[in-house]
């Protein structure tokens, strides 16, 4: 268990850089989820951390002692890859207990150690297996193992279920929760599989073209997002986007007007909105949206084309296209799609989100 | 009735599947492996008979003695210093096919795996080195040697022939495909530069090491020019240049009794191609060559 600390870290490869003006603050035992796209640099940042990788600027402290110069094996991590990278010419005892070889400890307490961390995994009867005769995701729990054994201070995990078939991540995501459970242990995890940083996370790092656009937890991330990234990358199907221009603006309230196109105009409450701002894109999760019955028109109601529909039984997702462009996805708990090519879709105004048009969020007085 | 029936018709099925290709091939197979094995079985049957039984008339296809043939064995091995050959040239292959795998390895190990200042040119400058002839290096080479000191004895047989550019090529086109993540992951696991190179990229490069020390026995065995020239001395003879004292105009031995030099000289590496002929096979179609 230990406490980490980036401070101002940057790092480039020749003239590009790579991530900037990283700050997180990790407190001991957290579950730490780094998610971004591809090329986001989450990766970069774990390797850092691991030693792997050097930074250009910066300052890495792991339970207050900086880290910037100090070796990867001497920093107290461990690292699990994508690949396990399992040595294949030793035996999945000998994968775990090579470390403590390394450090020149005695066979005995190797052995020790490795049957301690085999019977947390459930690896007892695997242990004399050779990579090649182990499935993949007993290889992972192998290289878990791996990391097990040095009792590190924080575990670094880098994508490390993404060559699992499904079924396989979904159990190995409820070990990973178990693990962390009951080892206590400081856990840092790579993805860019955002239902997976949802379900492990206590803590989650959003990131976006070298820079944390978001840190906080899940649940925060996904009703609170700082900005129109996070808000649009947490969360399956992804947040709707509608643009709106800014009308009649009070003190409490401010309506909009021409959304998605279409003439509906809607109020919501809202205090302190800038009155120079005039347009703005409004945020709303599918299931905010609702389908209106076609025969009582609401208020809040819009129209919208269906181009297609996804019924997963006990919920069906209908993707409409909105007269301005926009892709408008409603959630229907339980209702089924009739097959209309129009439908109407209850927004509810309360729920709504807005951003700038460079994407920051406008939040209302009341949210601070 | 019927199970005949059916055991008769998928053999049917196969005589009808031969094609006259096939049979062209195994013609052609059977061919070469004759003209190859010829030789071989003519040498056989030379040293097996009795001495002075003709050789080049009445072709015979089996040995008829096989006391004459032993007693020629040890006659060679008793009377000449072919033992001592054999000593020196074994000596000479495990002791060059060690130092080869050693530098090889440990050079592959930092191309292909690592990067430092002027890597590619310098890769490029010891893979230029393959495109000169032998016979181009052989007299700088020698001179150097001589220079050393080194004349006339095993260092001078051995050490120039440590630094195999081919070798070199064929570890780093190996080692390349050893996952970066794998020596990443060896690095966190506290293992220094050494260990990683002797405890993950050594096991993992053990096909190409035993296909290049293969390529290497093949290749030093049979190696006459450099021995000739740089041990002249009767005491550093290798088998190469013992048989050709047997095979000289003047030496004076009888054609079964050369014959007899020359099979002793081939039974090493045809026990060795026996051992590791499916290495070997390997060996040749991995590195693309025939050593």
């Amino acid at each position: 268990m230990a406490r980490l600390d980036i401070t101002n870290l940057a790092k480039s490869f020749g003239p590009m850089s790579v991530l900037s003006d990283v700050n997180l603050h990790i407190d001991s035992g957290e579950f730490v989820v780094f998610v971004g796209p591809s090329g986001c640099g989450k990766s970069t940042l774990l390797r850092i951390i691991s030693g792997l990788e050097t930074m250009t600027s910066g300052q890495l402290r792991i339970d207050g002692a900086i880290m910037n110069d100090v070796d990867p094996a001497q920093r107290g991590t461990a690292m699990v890859f994508q690949s396990y990278a399992l040595y294949p010419h030793m035996t999945a005892a000998e994968n775990m207990g090579f470390s403590l070889k390394m450090a020149r400890q005695t066979k005995p307490t190797i052995r020790e150690k490795v049957a301690k961390a085999a019977s947390i995994l459930r690896l007892d009867a695997l242990l004399e297996r050779r990579p090649s005769q182990l499935s993949g995701g007993q290889k992972q729990r192998v290289a878990i193992g791996r990391a097990i054994v040095r009792q590190p201070k924080v575990f670094l995990f880098d994508e490390p279920l993404s060559n699992l078939d499904a079924e396989l991540r979904v159990r190995m995501r409820a070990e990973l929760i178990d693990l962390h459970r009951r080892l206590g242990a400081t856990m840092i995890y790579v993805t860019h599989d955002q239902v997976e940083a949802m379900t492990l996370a206590d803590k989650m790092v959003v990131m976006n073209g070298g820079i944390v656009q978001q840190f906080g937890r899940p649940l925060d991330l996904y009703d609170d997002p700082d900005n129109r990234f996070v808000a649009g990358f947490i969360g399956s199907p992804k947040m709707n986007f509608l643009k709106a221009r800014v009308g009649d603006v009070r003190p409490e309230r401010v309506t909009l007007s021409d959304i998605a196109g279409t003439s509906t105009a809607l109020e919501l409450p809202f205090r302190g909105f800038d009155p120079a701002v005039s347009s703005v894109e409004i945020g709303i999760r599918p299931e905010h949206v609702r389908l209106a019955p076609t025969d009582e028109a609401g208020p809040n109601d819009i129209s919208a084309d269906v181009a297609f529909v996804e019924e997963l039984g006990d919920v069906t997702y209908i993707h409409a296209d909105m007269p301005g462009g926009e892709r408008l996805i409603v959630r229907s708990d339980g209702m089924r799609y009739s097959g209309g090519k129009t439908c109407r879709a209850r927004l509810d105004p309360g729920r709504f989100l807005l951003f700038d048009p460079s994407g920051h969020r406008i939040r209302s007085a009341h949210a601070h | 009735m019927t199970l005949a029936l059916d055991a008769a018709t998928p053999r049917r099925r196969r005589m009808a599947s031969v094609t006259y290709w096939d049979v062209l091939k195994w013609v052609i197979a059977l061919s070469v492996t004759v003209v190859i094995l010829f030789p071989i079985w003519w040498m056989i049957n030379v040293v097996f008979a009795e001495p002075g039984t003709p050789v080049s008339i009445n072709p015979r296809l089996l040995p008829t003695s096989l006391e004459a043939g032993w007693s020629k064995i040890l006659m060679i091995l008793r009377e000449t210093e072919y033992l001592r050959a054999y000593y020196i040239s074994v000596a000479y292959a495990l002791l060059t096919i060690i130092g080869v795998l050693a530098v090889g390895s440990m050079a592959a190990f930092e191309f292909a795996l690592f990067d430092f200042p002027g890597k590619r040119p310098l890769f490029g400058l010891v893979m230029l080195s393959l495109m000169v002839p032998t016979a181009v290096t052989i007299v700088p080479t020698y001179l150097l040697v001589a220079d050393m000191g080194w004349l006339n004895t095993m260092q001078g047989l051995v050490v120039p022939g440590m630094a195999s550019a081919f070798g070199l090529f064929l570890l780093v086109q190996f080692m390349k495909g050893i996952p970066h993540e794998m020596i990443e992951a060896a690095r966190l696991d506290g293992a220094g530069h050494f260990q990683i190179y002797w405890h993950v990229v050594m096991p993992l490069a053990k096909n190409a090491l035993v296909t290049l020390a293969i390529l290497t026995f093949m290749r030093t065995w049979g190696n006459f020019m450099w021995p000739l020239i740089v041990a002249p001395n009767a005491q550093m003879y290798t088998v190469g240049q013992v048989v050709g004292l047997f095979n000289a105009p003047y030496s004076h031995h009888t054609v079964d009794v050369v014959m007899t030099a020359n099979l002793l000289a081939a039974v090493p590496p045809l026990i060795f191609f026996l051992i590791f002929q499916r290495k070997i096979v390997e060996g040749i179609a991995m590195s693309g060559t025939k050593g």
